[in-house]
């Protein structure tokens, strides 16, 4: 099953926040503790489920588990989200190090396995898991500015890092596919400030091949204006565009292939921790009414809610969005 | 002749071999050092901004022109150290406690730089105590603060604050930018000014010395 036949055969849009962040609320824990303990994970999930009734669901939004796995000094505030701290990888000498090192051994890959394995036991609607996208990580590995630059003066250093980072992500999103995940997201913010051309290069290419080895939904999420890249994302294969708020989504969608389901995009901060649950549903109908022409959308937010998301505003978000009556679904009936 | 458009237009590509190697050239044939700067350096660096602005150029084009720049720098540096050509003003910048996105911070260090300001780079996550400490050892003109996360502005307000108890707030400008900054914002801590890009944040940063 494809992710835009889901939608096909959805009579109305489907609604699918990414929200994993708010769930330690509803478990009165923190993020930190959901971050090491598949148990509350998979509880705080859980409780987001039952509350809030989406059509999918996924874990919470980690970028830093992979690099962790490869040993990258990570730093792990109480309340919010794990960040690297320093970007050893200067040379192809150094990257070498890494090589042996295997990320399934790791204790928090293990966790977010097994919290997927939960989720896939005990919950009846698509499950969704994370996975760092091949440039993000070496980004990680070497520095944002670092990878930047180098993506001109020293692109072959860059590629090898990347098809390292390539061979790490498919070993874990494999794992998180036996685990029972339907879908894996690949979360490549840092590819945003890159040109088409470069894009293709040193991101899409290697997201072409992650897609190809992976048997589940896959969506390629990315933060940040990414307006120049609709059509290079498209190319490398994935199912579905996660996309974030500051893009344009009525203007973009007539460029996103028909059988590629466009994926967002209200602002998680301006309009979902900022507004009242009115401003939340005003925001969400005139979002579906200029997606309407589109069949290929889903409701989504902009990115991962942050933990201080009021929860009438999700509830606010849910309900806007399910009680939206396509038209073409109206005169059907 | 050195021909001092090819300099900007390699600065402007990006090829820091090239405008070492013209700069160099240029000094031996007795070209001002400070006719260099000022009419061919900042004018790149300010072409380089202005194609950013408009998309036909990304991160990485802007990063390796400004790698250009400072090789040409760095060639002029220990001669104008001995001419009379002061910095344009001097700025003390950070990306604020908490926050550990550096790019655009960068973006806007490089772009000062190539417009003739001395900066002073604290890095990523800077507590308000260490931009205050630099403020007192460096005294700038302005202090330049960069967020990325809703969450680390409020670090923003913390660090006027603490300029004020240092009692050097009006000593120095304070001026504010990133993704979720605005100029509501800035008013509404004290800041004197918001720049929503690296060269309006140049464009910022001369009006300010006014
Ligand atoms: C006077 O002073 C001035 C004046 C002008 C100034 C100024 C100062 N500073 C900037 N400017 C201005 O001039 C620059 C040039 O024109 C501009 O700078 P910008 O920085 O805006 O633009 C750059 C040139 C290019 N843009 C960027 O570099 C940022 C791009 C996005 C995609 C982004 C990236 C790349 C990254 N991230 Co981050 N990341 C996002 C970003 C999305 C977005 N909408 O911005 C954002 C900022 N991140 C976010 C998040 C949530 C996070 N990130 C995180 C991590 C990362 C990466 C490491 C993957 C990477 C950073 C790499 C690095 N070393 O910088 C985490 C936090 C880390 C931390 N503690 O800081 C993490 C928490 C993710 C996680 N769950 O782990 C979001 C913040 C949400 C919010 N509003 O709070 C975000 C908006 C993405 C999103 N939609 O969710 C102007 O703003």
């Amino acid at each position: 099953m494809r992710l835009i036949d889901i939608v096909r055969q959805s009579p109305r849009r489907l609604v699918i926040p990414l929200m994993g962040y708010p769930g330690a609320r509803l478990t009165n824990s923190t993020i930190r503790q959901n971050e090491f303990n598949s148990d509350l994970h998979y509880r705080s999930i859980y409780k987001l489920v039952e509350r809030f009734d989406p059509d999918a669901v996924f874990f919470i939004m980690d970028l830093s588990v992979e690099a962790g796995a490869l040993g990258l000094q990570v730093r792990y505030p109480l309340s919010e989200s794990a960040t690297v701290e320093h970007h050893p990888v200067k040379t192809l000498a150094d990257l070498e190090q890494y090589e042996v090192l295997d990320p399934l051994f790791d204790a928090r890959i293990r966790s977010y396995i097994e919290t997927m394995k939960l989720m896939a036991k005990n919950l009846n609607i698509p499950k969704g898991g994370y996975v760092i996208g091949p440039f993000t990580l070496a980004g990680l590995l070497m520095g944002a500015v670092e990878i930047a630059t180098a993506t001109i003066t020293e692109p072959d250093l860059v590629l090898s890092v990347v098809n390292f980072a390539e061979n790490i992500i498919i070993r874990y999103a494999k794992e998180l596919i036996r685990a029972g995940a339907d879908i894996i997201a690949i979360l490549e913010p840092t590819a945003t400030f890159l040109s088409p051309k470069a894009f293709a290069r040193f991101s899409g290419a290697s997201v072409s091949r992650i897609v190809r080895f992976l048997d589940a939904m896959t969506i390629l999420h990315i933060c940040g204006n990414t307006t120049h890249l609709i059509e290079a994302m498209c190319e490398t294969g994935v199912q579905g565009l996660s996309l974030d708020s500051v893009v344009d989504f009525p203007a973009v969608a007539s460029r996103v292939r028909s059988d590629v389901v466009l994926i967002g995009n209200i602002a998680p901060v301006q309009v979902m921790v900022n507004e009242t649950p009115d401003g939340v549903k005003r925001a969400v109908n005139n979002l579906l009414e200029a997606m309407e022409p589109y069949p290929n959308f889903i409701l989504s937010t902009g990115c991962d809610l942050p933990l201080e998301t009021p929860l009438e505003n999700i509830q606010a978000f849910m309900e806007a969005g399910k009680a939206w009556r396509l038209r073409r679904a109206d005169s059907a009936a | 002749m050195v021909n001092l458009q090819e300099l900007q237009d390699a600065v402007i590509s990006g090829n820091a071999s090239k405008a070492k190697e013209l700069t160099e050239q240029a000094l031996k044939e007795n070209v001002d050092p400070v006719v260099i700067v000022k009419e061919w350096l900042i004018p790149g660096m300010g072409i380089v901004g202005d194609k950013f602005k408009r998309n036909e150029i990304y991160v990485p084009e802007m990063l390796i022109a400004a790698r250009a720049m400072y090789a040409a720098l760095d060639v002029l540096r220990p001669i104008l150290a001995q001419t009379d050509m002061e910095p344009v003003g001097k700025v003390v910048i950070g990306t604020v406690k908490g926050d550990l996105h550096d790019i655009g911070k960068n973006l806007v260090k490089m772009m000062l730089e190539g417009a003739g300001f001395e900066v002073i780079d604290l890095g990523i996550d800077v507590a308000p105590q260490k931009f205050v400490d630099a403020v007192k050892e460096n005294k700038p003109n302005h202090v330049a603060m960069s967020a990325l996360l809703t969450t680390t502005m409020p670090a923003m307000k913390e660090t006027i604050e603490a300029l004020k108890a240092a009692g050097l707030r009006d000593k120095v400008k304070v001026m504010i930018g990133g993704a979720p900054v605005t100029d509501k914002y800035a008013n509404e801590i004290g800041a004197d000014g918001y720049a929503p890009d690296a060269s309006s944040a140049v464009d910022l940063a001369k009006r300010l010395l006014q």
